[in-house]
């Protein structure tokens, strides 16, 4: 066999940078438009971020000036409020799924899962619509954080149960093997081998709802003033966006544009703090 | 019945041969009567009797698949972990029955500890914490107590000198075979009777794998081992008993220079010399 | 008896040219002592000499067992039948040179009496050299076919040997005693009978380990106190 480069090598290496170039402009394409929308949030928001809109309420229709503090505000109380409902049962359906159950039950509960997370959130919206604010007669906080924790669920169900079934089986044999209980080897062993994953698959999914606005449109319902009780309406930022962007008033398309930004930076920091939190230990998981 | 005190020149003196070895009847810690184990429809172990010595170690050896691991795990009741798997037969620990209905099986695995062939110390603790998880998973709080066992279990899996500063550090910071030590201290730390231990130097280069024979004959004074290995010449060295296993049968078990030097199966033989498995 | 072949192919192989050296050393062996009685019986002083310059081929063969051994130990670890055998195979070296040093001393001894006029006590021995060579050929036979019947039997002959040794010697002191003139044809006479009984012995130890290679039975000095 010769060693010598053959005319083949040549053609190889013609083949080689054509596949490279495809593939990089095939990024460039995925990348353009993502730096572009930034990049016209940025042109078109930034000018109308100043401290009034991190402080002030919403001016009366038509005035100018006023900022969007109990739209995010109400964002944050609307989130705790779904992780308050979500996380719990997210969490610890996924560790049912990972740890218990039977193989058919079970596939069956991860179909499930999996189709939920692919219903349009607007369906969340009418759903908590017809069951609660019917009922109670009202818009409010409450149906709002229930209608975005019914979003998160499924998300963090599968989310924490793949994080789970990743965490070998050596480490529960091990555990059980010293006569420690299932369910303390699932929480101080599994789970907190599984720890930084969970938390991911949590912070992703509050990222995710933090700019879901359909659901909120008819429980929510949103707030020009601050929320004084939550079986109120509340403001949130994405319905604020939403409510402005289509109003006729130029003030308040600006405002828009910085919520906009906001939102956007937002989702763009919890990524990177996820990131951040990934980065770490060599064994982890996820 | 001669003690070992008594010198050769006495003995010379009343003019009698050296005795043979003491045959003392060893106290047993296992009893295993008619032991069948089904995974699903297969058959794993076919009715298999045979008792464990106290203080002393007894390998098990077969080919693959013959049933060693399946064996070893019933001990600690371990394979229930496995779906669908069915049991019939006795196993007494000192006499009391561990499949008995009212048997919680966490406690029988406080009684017979395990050590795995791939080390898995807890990734998420310190070499401190992962040997004293499975006291404070058990509802022990005392600080003084743990500290206590710490120390001591480490001394007892010879790696404190070795770790002694550096016990805040993660359990997977140590080379595979202080990782594989490690492993022993946790689970000496439950003070257990009976530590069975899966192939637990496979996966160790040869310097490791002394280090923990050497272990393994000076654990055996307080407790009682059984292991499963592949490498012949490891159960010659460090066992008392051998048993071998072939198709989930126990084909021959006795005393470890027997086995090795004369054989009753035909069987165990061709095995043991390479004439097949 | 050997059973199926080994799954390392280079094992049975070293196992087989082990065995085959020690059949080759007894071979040589058994010769060299036919030689030497021969030589003594016929007075044939170049069948001596070949004795006494064969002894070296021995020589060289059981440094050659005992290499292949020890290579054997350490490159397979054998155990139960194997390690008895590559054991007794060493064992049988050893006893074997001794027996080809016997012969060179009958030979030796042989040249001497040669020099004389013929003594007819040289008969007085043939029974002897019979039996032990009888013993020798079954002591190699019983390791060969690991005939357990066969080993304990040749080990029970050697009891006949001294005997026929003590009376022989017996014999041949009274006739000093008579004739003392032919004194030192009497004593070498003396001297190849006790290389007879010492070839006696080492048969009787390759015997024992035979019994050893085939049965891992210790059938040596039995005391009162066991009974194995």
């Amino acid at each position: 066999m010769h060693l010598e480069r053959t005319h083949n090598h040549t053609w190889r290496k013609i083949k080689n940078a054509l596949a490279v170039g495809i593939a990089f402009t095939s990024g460039i394409f995925v990348i353009l438009p993502l730096g572009l929308v930034f990049f016209y949030l940025l042109i078109n928001g930034a000018g109308s971020i100043n401290w009034d809109f991190f402080t002030k309420l919403p001016a009366p229709v038509g005035a100018a000036g006023g900022g969007m503090v109990n739209a995010i505000v109400g964002s944050l109380e609307l989130l705790a409020l779904a992780g308050v409902i979500g996380i719990p049962i997210g969490v610890l359906g996924g560790v049912y799924l990972a740890e218990y159950g039977s193989a058919r039950i079970n596939a069956l509960l991860r179909f499930l899962a999996d189709v939920l997370n692919g219903v349009p959130s607007i369906t969340w919206g009418v759903v908590v619509y017809g069951l609660v604010v019917l009922r109670f007669k009202g818009f409010s906080a409450y149906a709002g954080g229930l209608a975005l924790a019914l979003i998160m669920i499924p998300l963090i169900l599968r989310t924490t149960e793949e994080v789970i079934l990743l965490v070998p089986n050596g480490y529960r044999e091990a555990s059980l093997a010293l006569g420690v209980s299932r369910w303390k080897t699932i929480v101080h062993i599994v789970m907190k081998t599984a720890s930084k994953g969970i938390i991911t698959g949590i912070l992703l999914a509050l990222a995710r709802i933090g700019g879901e606005t359909a659901p909120l449109l008819f429980t929510a319902f949103g707030n020009r003033f601050w929320n004084h009780s939550l079986s109120q309406p509340i403001a949130a930022l994405p319905l604020q966006i939403f409510t402005y962007a289509i109003s006729p008033y130029d003030d308040w398309h600006r405002q828009a544009w910085a919520g906009a930004l906001v939102l956007v930076t937002g989702v763009f920091c919890v990524n990177i703090l996820v990131r951040i939190l990934t980065r770490g230990r060599g064994a982890s998981v996820v | 019945m001669e003690t070992p005190e008594q010198t050769v020149l006495e003995r010379l003196e009343r003019g009698t041969a050296p005795p043979p070895e003491a045959e003392l009847p060893p106290a047993r810690t296992f009893e295993v009567k008619n032991m069948s184990i089904w995974y699903g429809e297969k058959r794993a172990i076919d009715n298999v009797t045979l008792d464990v010595a106290a203080n002393a170690v007894t390998a098990i050896i077969g080919p693959s698949g013959c049933g060693k691991s399946t064996f070893l795990r019933a001990l600690n009741r371990m394979h229930e972990l496995t779906p669908k798997t069915r049991m019939e037969g006795t196993v007494l620990l000192h006499g009391e029955d561990l499949y008995a209905t009212a048997v919680d099986p966490a406690i029988v695995r406080r009684r017979v500890g395990m050590v795995f062939q791939k080390s898995n110390p807890f990734p998420t603790m310190t070499i401190g914490e992962n040997v004293v998880v499975g006291l404070r998973l058990n509802g022990v709080r005392n600080q003084r107590l743990l500290n206590e066992r710490l120390e001591k279990s480490l001394r007892m899996a010879a790696l404190w000198d070795e770790v002694k500063d550096d016990l805040h550090k993660p359990g997977t910071s140590l080379s595979g075979g202080q990782q594989q030590r490690l492993c022993i201290a946790r689970a000496l730390a439950v003070e257990p009777e009976v530590i069975l231990m899966d192939e637990p130097c496979s996966a160790l280069d040869p310097i490791a794998t002394a280090k923990i024979e050497e272990l393994i004959y000076e654990l055996k004074t307080k407790y009682t081992i059984v292991t499963v290995t592949h490498n012949m010449q490891q159960a010659g060295r460090i066992s008392d008993y051998t048993a071998f296993f072939y198709l989930g049968r126990l084909i021959e078990f006795g005393p470890t220079t027997k086995i090795f030097t004369n054989p009753s199966e035909k069987q165990t033989e061709d095995y043991i010399t390479g004439r097949f498995g | 008896m050997i059973a199926a072949k080994h799954i390392l192919g280079t094992f049975d192989e070293a196992l087989g040219a082990l065995r085959n050296n020690v059949l080759m050393m007894a071979g040589l062996t058994e010769r060299s002592l036919e030689r030497a009685m021969k030589g003594l019986f016929d007075r044939n002083d170049d069948l001596c000499a070949t004795t006494i310059a064969d002894d070296e081929e021995i020589d060289q063969l059981e440094k050659q067992i005992d290499k292949d051994g020890v290579d054997i130990l350490l490159r397979f670890q054998p155990v139960a039948s194997d390690l008895r055998r590559v054991v007794s195979a060493m064992k049988l070296s050893s006893n074997l040179e001794r027996m080809a040093d016997q012969a060179t001393t009958i030979a030796r001894r042989a040249r001497k009496l040669n020099r004389h006029p013929a003594l007819p006590e040289v008969d007085l021995i043939r029974p002897m050299y019979d039996h032990a060579m009888s013993m020798f050929k079954d002591s190699v036979d019983a390791f060969t076919r690991e005939d357990v019947e066969l080993g304990r039997a040749v080990v029970s002959r050697d009891e006949k040997l001294d005997d026929l040794n003590r009376s022989a010697s017996d014999k041949l002191v009274e006739r000093m005693g008579r004739d003392p003139g032919q004194l030192r044809g009497y004593l070498n006479l003396i001297f190849i009978g006790r290389c007879l009984e010492r070839v006696g012995d080492h048969a009787t130890n390759i015997a024992e380990d035979a019994v050893y290679a085939a049965n891992a039975e210790d059938i040596r000095h039995p005391s009162l106190a066991t009974a194995t």
